[in-house]
């Protein structure tokens, strides 16, 4: 019975450390041709369903399934989204902090009207701000990468 | 002469079913308990335990980020290593701390939100294979596992001889009852 209970304590404790320290995701990221977030959010249309390597650092990412990370922009007040669907890669929240590059295609969400003042406001309440929705009076679009390839470096 | 003895199906089957059923607890298990908690993935965080503090601090945006730092740093009694800083916005200032906190100042709130991370570990590895995201090997085993459990389902059904037999009505119905709920949530709601 005793062996029996180690065993199953020695698996238990295989499973909560296996690949605790996976810190790239995916295929391999294309580390010489990186392109600056702000290069690629300046003109963005250049780049949509080509394929690029970004890096920054991380400034967020999804509290429950890991499914997106914020990368920091290198100018001020931007940042680009990496957003892969569920489960195909998990960003760790510790990551928050350190620098990752990835590689992946640019991909345009074009918002209506609707849904482009549901955004700003929803940008206007995090930032504590009044917002009216009749400012904003066309859709928008909003770009981020569809990755094929994470590295997240110490 | 000797005589030929045929293979007992129904004890073979109990048998496996037995050793099957055995070899699954494990696995039922995790699958099982991430289950429930990524089930109720709008309630809570299933993956880590998030604490947050909040305090009200005076401070300008014009201040230097060392200066920012500092005082934010002070104010939390944070005794860490900041690792990097991000201004989000002009009103937006966040630090990332070695040990995985974040600190968000709000210049518009005046006040700043201390997050500290931690991973709730048996559950953030259930989860992680209860979602594939070990990939590979995991895909071939859970393939294997989920052909285990149709075989434990299917071979459930000679297990039993008799009155308790899933072939008569006395304990038949549950067996209708078990595929009655699912095809209400298919074909009805």
């Amino acid at each position: 019975m005793r062996t029996l209970l180690a065993t199953v304590l020695l698996a238990l404790l295989f499973v909560s450390t296996v690949n605790a320290k996976a810190l790239t995701f995916g295929e391999a990221v294309d580390a010489k041709d990186t392109i600056k977030i702000s290069a690629l959010l300046a003109s963005p249309q250049n780049y949509v369903d080509k394929k690029v390597t970004v890096a920054g650092t991380i400034v967020g990412v999804c509290e429950k399934r890991g499914c997106w990370m914020n990368l920091a922009s290198d100018a001020r007040f931007e940042k680009l989204r990496i957003k892969v669907r569920d489960g195909d890669m998990v960003f760790p929240m510790s990551a928050k902090g350190r620098k990752a590059l990835a590689t992946g295609y640019l991909k345009e969400i074009k918002l209506n009207i609707e849904q482009a003042q549901r955004y700003k406001a929803s940008l206007a309440k995090r930032a504590g701000k009044t917002f009216d929705l009749a400012s904003v009076t066309s859709g928008m679009s909003l770009y981020q990468v569809s990755p094929t390839g994470v590295k997240i470096l110490d | 002469m000797t005589r030929k003895q045929g293979i007992n199906w129904f004890r073979l089957n109990r048998e496996l079913h037995r050793d099957i059923g055995y070899f699954c607890i494990g696995l039922t298990l995790v699958f099982a308990i991430s289950g429930i908690a990524l089930n109720h993935l709008r309630h809570w965080n299933p993956n880590y335990i998030v604490d947050r503090q909040t305090q009200k601090i005076t401070l300008a945006n014009t201040m230097s980020d060392e200066v920012l730092n500092e005082a934010l740093l002070s104010s939390f009694n944070i005794d860490e290593g900041i690792r990097a800083t991000y201004w989000e916005s002009p009103q937006i200032y966040k630090v990332f701390f070695e040990e995985g906190g974040t600190l968000t100042y709000s210049f518009i709130q005046q006040q700043g939100v201390f997050e500290h991370v931690r991973p709730r570990h048996v559950f953030k590895q259930f989860n992680r294979l209860h979602l594939n995201e070990a990939q590979n090997g995991w895909i071939a085993f859970s393939d294997v596992y989920a052909g285990l459990l149709i075989f434990l389902s299917l071979s459930a059904l000679f297990m039993v001889k008799g009155k308790y037999s899933p072939w008569r009505f006395r304990r038949g119905w549950l067996v209708i009852a078990g595929g009655v709920v699912p095809a209400i949530y298919i074909f009805v709601l």
